[in-house]
């Protein structure tokens, strides 16, 4: 004797452990979407901190051999010196394997340090979020896409009668429709 | 529990890696013939297209999507804008003060004297400089160098 096939039952399993697997995706694209969406006030990969110095001697120092440590000791800075910029006859620039970028303008003896600082996880989650892997990922990207098309329309048939989506809550599914629907009204 | 703590420690594994480690973008840069920022500079129109590679210190990177480096020019006060679509590679911030190749075609922008007079207007502001708009008089056009490919070294 065959066994009918439960479908309200299957879909409950299905949108279980489907949602279960999904967690992880969920939060660091959840997280990632927060960071990237504010990039216009903050950098969302890394800390970058700024130092204004102002150092005598400048001008007389900077032709002289001895003056990347020489200011290093006036900055207080340990790092080591990995590449020098001339950008305009009035500045110079240092980067040092530390992550460094010392500015240098002996016209007025101002110094700037900035120093980059990656924000490791978030980093790490915007590499995922915005595909800078490439290769595999695209592809788990576009499955974890399809999981989460059938995570929603799977939950339209998670709960029957009153309390169901084709009940008293259908209220819900349609404000999630028209809220995106009506922002495309307003600025598109 | 114990599969959550698992889990929990192959991703802070995983995390520790930095992903910065990848040092090639795109189809990684052809090394063996590099052009001088210098020359494209003086002479565009003999690069123009065909794949060009160039060679420098990174010294600007894009603040907030990576899309953009500058490369130092073997000549003093030049540098060279690459620049990719958002999202096409994203260059490392860590990545300033390396050494990078990168391989593409170079892009010509032309500008009319008066967008001319804003770019030297901005540049300068950047480098805090004195800028008077009167002292420009001709029109310049900006070259850069669309990559598909991009590798850097340490």
């Amino acid at each position: 004797m065959s066994k009918s096939i439960n479908w309200f039952k299957l879909n409950r399993s299905l949108h279980r452990d489907i949602g279960y697997f999904c967690i992880g995706m969920t939060l660091i694209f959840a997280i990632s979407g927060i960071a990237v969406n504010h990039v216009e006030d903050w950098n969302p990969n890394y800390e970058v901190t700024q130092q204004r110095f102002e150092i005598d001697g400048l001008a007389t120092q900077i032709d002289q051999d001895s003056f990347e440590p020489w200011l290093l000791e006036q900055l207080q800075i340990e790092a080591d010196v990995k590449a020098q910029f001339w950008e305009s006859p009035q500045r110079l620039k240092l980067f040092t394997k530390q992550d460094h970028t010392i500015v240098i303008s002996p016209a007025d003896n101002s110094v700037l340090v900035e120093q980059v600082k990656p924000r490791v996880v978030l980093r790490s989650f915007n590499f995922l979020h915005l595909n800078e892997a490439r290769k595999a990922w695209t592809y788990f990207s576009d499955a974890y896409a399809v999981m989460l098309i059938f995570l929603s329309l799977s939950a339209l048939f998670m709960v029957k009668g009153k309390y169901g989506a084709f009940g008293t809550r259908s209220w819900l599914v349609v404000a999630g429709i028209a809220v995106p629907l009506t922002f495309i009204l307003l600025y598109s | 529990m114990k599969s959550l703590f698992i889990i929990s420690t192959v991703f802070m594994l995983a995390l520790a890696n930095p992903v910065d480690a990848s040092q090639t973008f795109g189809t990684g840069a052809n090394t063996s013939d590099v052009s001088k920022i210098s020359d494209i500079l003086a002479t565009p129109e003999t690069y123009m297209d065909k794949d060009v590679t160039i060679k420098g210190t990174i010294v600007k990177v894009c603040k907030k999507r990576g899309c953009w480096m500058e490369l130092a020019s073997d000549k003093r006060f030049q540098s060279f804008r690459v620049k990719v679509r958002d999202g096409d590679m994203v260059f490392p911030m860590t990545a300033m003060g390396k050494t990078a190749f990168a391989t593409g075609k170079i892009q010509a922008f032309p500008l009319s004297l008066e967008r001319t007079k804003s770019y030297l207007a901005y540049q300068a502001e950047e480098m805090n400089e004195e800028f008077d708009p009167a002292s420009v008089t001709e029109p310049m056009t900006v070259y850069q160098l669309a990559p598909h490919g991009v590798t850097i070294q340490d």
